[in-house]
């Protein structure tokens, strides 16, 4: 049991669900995101928790804190870590700690705001050995060399659907030593901004707290590259809704297995985000080498 | 009545029949000056047109005409500078100072055009707003642009922060430093985005008057 629940950690722990930050591209306004790494460079930080069941009745709860400063306008670094806390049934002493130390390098490549197209290279960084053993961290690191893409279709003839937008990543995850498999991580989101509806539509009589939503459904894959060490393709389906206020965001989604390695059942993500460059814009909030 | 007092009277009735034709006349208070120009630039008010000089005064009322070709900058009545690109026209809607020639209320229409605003900074709490067709965007201290057309506006903030409000739906999008956010005909704001050192330079060019 202890190693099953180990298991559905590291895959867990995997996904590096660093979550994401809003970032526009000219009028489109892409928002947070909790399960897919954020698209870009920002100025921002964040803290989500999760819950979800296992199986064998056991529960996998963490809780994220990420703070993201840019370097330049298009370069920035990402520090997270998550605290994990793994409860088993049948009387079994609960597994808990922090997970291992992340870091990632962003580099916003493309930024065409008339198309609303954005996209990023990332080399993320797993640091081994800085998290607790017993709740499922690596004692190896792993490095994953990413790419990020954004598109809103605000630039299409499309009505009604110009509101939506698609986001995804590409990964790689190398693990530093066995027996640590390779990932491939690859995911997408759909989101529908009723902000850009009501700002490059149609402004329809909306009541006030709808006005700020966005519906979307992230997907998320996990699929063993090379040998695996008894690690199993997952897929996670997150479906929910962002609410985006001056300078913060929160966001909550269900967390809807879709192959048994996953989960056992589904559960839930909540996240609340502060957009430093907004909320500090001459302190903080600024690039470290700002051209400004 | 008593043709002495009639007579001292005669120079009030006089004034006061002359405010009664000309409102405009009546309305005329400085508002500002003319502190920088390039090509041909023009002021309309009570009528009349000119062409713009170095060091003239523009009224409350008159409406700043900047042609394609030309540039001005005007400092108003209370040590705000308001640099108008080429292209634009803008009216001097209100220019209230007190006696201490700290602003109490600045309002100008931006028909069609860019402006860069650099407010002075107050002591107590004091409008300035510049109306567009769409909407309207109000600071207290800062250094900004603001762009309108018949159907858009759009706000870049250098310094400070700018409260940009659409007209047809009321709502609102505060935008601080480094950030803009765009507006268009009777919907609500974008929300605002950081704008790029490249997108500031475009609109500072446009608005430099040597």
């Amino acid at each position: 049991m202890l190693a099953i629940g180990v298991g559905f950690l590291v895959a867990i722990g995997a996904f590096a669900r660093d979550a994401a930050a809003y970032t526009a591209a000219g009028d489109r306004l892409f928002a947070a995101t909790v399960v897919l790494p954020q698209l870009a460079p920002a100025d921002e930080i964040y803290t989500w928790g999760s819950t979800q069941p296992f199986a064998g009745g056991n529960w996998l709860s963490e809780f994220n804190g990420t703070y993201a400063k840019t370097i330049t306008e298009n370069l920035g670094i990402v520090m997270q870590d998550t605290w994990t806390r793994f409860t088993q049934s049948g009387g079994a002493k609960p597994l808990y700690g922090w997970l291992n130390f992340d870091t990632e390098l962003k580099y916003l490549a493309v930024n065409n705001q008339a198309h609303e197209f954005l996209l990023t290279f990332g080399l993320d960084h797993e640091w081994g050995g800085t998290g607790a053993a017993r709740a499922g961290a690596f004692a190896s690191g792993a490095t994953t060399p990413r790419v990020y893409f954004g598109k809103g279709l605000g630039d299409l003839d499309i009505g009604y659907l110009r509101p939506l937008a698609i986001t995804g990543l590409l990964g790689y995850q190398i693990a530093a030593a066995a027996p640590r498999p390779d990932l491939v991580t690859p995911g997408f989101v759909v989101e529908y901004s009723i902000p850009y509806l009501q700002s490059k539509v149609e402004s329809l009589p909306l009541p006030e707290f709808i006005r700020g939503m966005t519906p979307m459904t992230e997907v998320l894959f996990s699929i063993p590259g090379g040998k695996s060490f008894g690690a199993r393709t997952t897929l996670l389906i997150c479906p929910g809704i962002s609410y985006a206020g001056q300078g913060w965001e929160f966001l909550v989604e269900g967390l809807v297995p879709a192959t048994h390695a996953t989960a056992a059942g589904t559960g839930v993500v909540a996240q609340v985000h502060f957009s430093l460059d907004y909320l500090f814009p001459d302190t903080i909030g600024r690039p470290i080498f700002s051209q400004h | 009545m008593p043709r002495g007092i009639c007579q001292r009277k005669l120079p009030a009735w006089l004034a006061a029949t002359v405010l009664l034709v000309l409102p405009g006349a009546a309305l005329a208070a400085p508002g500002g000056t003319v502190v920088g120009l390039f090509g041909s630039c023009f002021i309309e008010g009570g009528g009349s047109r000119s062409a713009a000089k170095i060091g003239q005064s523009v009224q409350v009322g008159d409406t700043v005409d900047v042609p394609t070709d030309g540039k001005l900058k005007l400092r108003l009545s209370d040590g705000s500078v308001v640099s108008v690109a080429a292209g634009t026209r803008m009216t001097l809607t209100t220019v209230g100072v007190d006696g201490a020639g700290q602003r109490q209320d600045v309002h100008l229409s931006l028909a069609q055009g860019l402006l860069r605003a650099v407010v002075a900074p107050v002591e107590r709490p004091a409008s300035f707003e510049v109306d567009t067709a769409v909407g309207t965007a109000a600071v207290r201290s800062t250094d900004w642009f603001v762009e309108g057309s018949a159907t858009a506006m759009q706000v870049g903030v250098l310094s400070g922060s700018v409260e940009m409000t659409s007209a047809a739906t009321k709502r609102r999008e505060t935008i601080p430093a480094r950030w803009g956010a765009r507006l268009e005909a009777g919907r609500d704001p974008v929300p605002p985005r950081v704008w790029s050192r490249a997108e500031f330079d475009a609109v500072i060019a446009r608005t430099d008057v040597k």
